[in-house]
């Protein structure tokens, strides 16, 4: 008896002896028993941040006098040359886009970590 | 386009997309509870029990999934780690006893003939043996996947592959092709 011919007829039956086996509710059983969905936890931080910040900025004006330090430091500004006007909204916008991109580089390598070499 | 593993993966992943996660599990659960069915020799009500465990558990712990094997093996690894964590706490790992087989047996294998017989063969084999034909030969992994889910040097998942070959083929001597 060849053995080569053996092992493929044993590995032929082992395989057709595990037939499809039909969902039957399964999924829908497994998917009653998930945590619930993130999104509703990410809803709720954010109307906590959203409120702690609206509630900040109120208590912040009060305590500030009725935001008068707004208008002095506008006055300031107003009053600074355009080019340190100029340099200021720059190195802003600098800051800003250096962040938005780290932060999108470290998420683009965690989520090729997970799945590229699948 | 249907869309595969990897990318239903980062949708869990991204947005917690529970319908994605329940693509993957239709996709898989055949396999799993196969798998599982064989592992528990056929006993159904318990391995659909641990499946659920192992989906669940796959869920949970998705952030772990590295992307470093398909997603059915790391699947398998949970099912397989499921199995064995219920195999410890019954103290059932090995040993039970033919009649016990008999009582627990799947009434979709009872048919007498070639399967019934192969059932009942893998069945007698040894859980290191039985694991690794069924992974291997069976659900078709390489024998370097199986050694990942079953946690065991390639060389062990290699001989007992073999062993199990060898004999399963002595149990189904009178079935063989001539």
């Amino acid at each position: 008896m060849n053995q080569v011919n053996q092992e493929d007829w044993l590995d032929r039956q082992l395989r057709e002896a595990a037939p499809y086996i039909d969902d039957e509710g399964f999924t829908a059983r497994v998917l009653q028993q998930l945590p619930p969905p993130r999104r509703s936890h990410d809803l709720l931080r954010a109307v906590i941040l959203l409120g702690m910040t609206f509630l900040a900025s109120v208590l912040a004006y009060v305590v500030s006098g009725g935001g008068r330090f707004v208008g002095i430091t506008l006055e300031r500004l107003a009053a600074l040359p355009a080019l340190w006007i100029f340099v200021i909204a720059l190195a802003s916008g600098l800051v800003i886009a250096a962040a938005g991109a780290t932060a999108a580089i470290s998420r683009d390598r965690g989520l090729q970590r997970s799945f590229l070499r699948t | 386009m249907e869309l595969t593993d990897a990318d239903l993966v980062a949708r869990v992943l991204v947005d917690d997309d529970q319908h994605a996660f329940g693509e993957l599990v239709r996709r898989h659960q055949s396999a799993v509870r196969g798998l599982l069915r064989q592992l528990t020799r056929t006993d159904v009500a318990l391995a659909d029990d641990l499946a659920q465990q192992a989906f669940l558990r796959a869920y949970k712990n998705i952030r772990s999934f590295r992307g470093e094997a398909r997603f059915s093996t790391w699947l398998y690894r949970i099912a397989y780690n499921c199995f064995r964590e219920d195999a410890r706490r019954r103290k059932e790992l090995v040993g039970i006893d033919e009649e016990q087989i008999q009582r627990q047996r799947d009434p979709q294998v009872a048919d007498p003939g070639l399967r019934h017989d192969l059932m009942r063969a893998l069945n007698l084999l040894p859980l290191n043996e039985r694991s690794a034909v069924l992974l291997c030969c069976q659900n078709g992994l390489s024998h370097d996947e199986a050694a990942r889910v079953l946690n065991i040097p390639l060389g062990t998942v290699k001989t007992n592959v073999l062993r199990g070959r060898e004999k399963l083929k002595r149990m189904l001597a009178d079935w063989g092709p001539n």
